[in-house]
This record gives structure tokens, sequence and C-alpha cells, in this order.
């Protein structure tokens, strides 16, 4: 992973054409259930008394992303939120939204709640993936308040109001940003062992989602 | 009344009126980090 980076950095970027207009701003990172790939941005309107536009960037059509902006080649890539998301699945909408969600390991210890989250890309025009989660730490993780990295394994899937982690997870725990590439890397490596921790596949058992019934 | 206790009511008010749209506002442009459980639903997903 070349780039990492927090989502938070990207809310409220402001979303800008090659003709230099200014089309709105990001709202919602959207991200795929199954495999984390970032597939489309939503869009706020810009200004005091704007609000959600109900429409999207997707990633396929973002020809550049930077500290300051996100550049789309013209307004025409600019699509119904229909077109990438659930309609009940918006932020402010109810459902969908991970951040304040509860991270469980497959063995059932809270970990903490999803404060933000980590996105890799790979390099210019790749794709970018969701790969850990920052988290406030539970306090029977005897870590504190200090936020801490946990990184997810590539055959990421999430759905509901927890998040199931392999409890594996909770031994790569780290509060570095910088060193959070490698530490995923080492993390995956120990998955995709063929013996061990990882013997039963607890990538594919995180898979399972879990409902808002244990809230 | 007093006509200083009206316009601390209508300031009182205004007050409340317009910190309520910011938080509205502020509410509806807040941003998120959404699962598109969409693939999934149409049978796309592969977990």
């Amino acid at each position: 992973m070349s780039t990492l980076l927090r989502a938070s950095e990207l809310a409220k970027l402001p979303v800008v054409t090659f003709a230099g207009e200014a089309v709105g701003q990001i709202k919602d990172i959207v991200y795929a259930a199954d495999g984390g790939q970032v597939n489309a941005f939503t869009l706020a309107g810009r200004g005091l008394f704007a609000g959600p536009l109900n429409t999207a960037v997707p990633w396929k059509d973002v020809v550049g992303l930077g500290p300051d902006a996100m550049v789309i080649e013209s307004e025409k890539v600019v699509v119904p939120t229909g077109d990438v998301l659930a309609p009940a699945t918006t932020s402010s909408g109810g459902g969908g939204n991970v951040l304040r969600s509860r991270v469980l390991t497959d063995q059932g210890t809270a970990l903490g709640v999803v404060n933000d989250v980590i996105i890799g890309i790979a390099g210019q025009g790749a794709q970018a993936d969701v790969i850990g989660y920052e988290i406030e730490p539970a306090e029977t993780l005897g870590r504190g308040r200090q936020r801490l990295l946990i990184p997810l394994p590539d055959t990421l899937a999430a759905s509901g109001e927890n998040l199931v982690v392999p409890a594996a997870a909770s031994q790569y725990l780290t509060d570095d940003l910088a060193r959070f590439g490698s530490v995923v890397d080492s993390f995956r490596s120990q998955l995709s062992a063929p013996t061990g921790a990882a013997s039963n596949n607890p990538a594919q058992r995180s898979a399972a989602p879990t409902s808002a019934a244990g809230q | 009344m007093e006509w200083w206790v009206w316009l601390i009511i209508v300031v009182v008010v205004l007050a409340a009126l317009v910190g309520g749209f910011l938080a509205v506002q502020a509410r509806r442009r807040s941003g998120g980090v959404i699962i598109d459980d969409k693939s999934r639903r149409k049978g796309g997903g592969s977990s």
C-alpha cells in the first residue's frame, strides 16, 4: 500500500471538474460489503444552506484524489445515488454507516467502537480498499483512551451494527498510521498461512454479520 | 410586560431557531463510511 488515508480526511473535500467547476463536496464513502473496495462517494452541496445532493461519483471516474480536492473529468460522471447505493442506506438516513459501530472479535470480545476508517490506495488509478478501522478501545482491552488501528482481512465482509473481525486482529493493534500498512500485510499473511491460528480460516469466519440485537 | 422582556424573548427564540437550523444542517451534511450491500443482495457477492 503506497497511500493510507483516514476516511475523515476525505469527507468534505470539494469535488472539482477539469473545467474547474465545483460540483459539490464528498459526503459519504461507499465501500463494498464483500471485499472492502471503495466503490463511490456520495455528494453534498457546498454552502451553509446546501444539503445532500442525492448524487454520487463512482470510484472508477475519479481522476485525482489529493489533500485538497477530488478531481473528476466532468459533471457527466456524476450519477444518482441509487445507482451506487441502496436507497435506505445513507449515513443520515440510517443503516450502513460503520462509524460508531461496535467491533467484536469472532470469539465475542468487544474491541471498541469505530471512530474512523483507514483506506489504502495502491497507486495512481488503482483500487482503493478499506484495510482497517480506527477504534476507541473498549475498557476491557486495558489500552486507555488512545485510539488504535485494527487491521482487517482482505476477504473483509461487514454488515449490520456490529463488525466482526478475526480474534487474531487484536494482536495487531497499533497507534502508528505510518506503520499500519506493514501491520496489515503481516496480519493478512498470518491469516493466509495454512496452519496455526488461521487454520479455521478466520477471514471467512469474520464474514458473518451480526444484527443489532446484541446492542 | 416591559419592552425589554419582549426583546429578550425574541432574541432567545431567534437564537434557538438559528441553533436548531445549524444543528440540522450539520447532521444532514455530516459524512459517513457506508457499507454497500447492493451487490450481495443482487447475488454478486462472493463471501
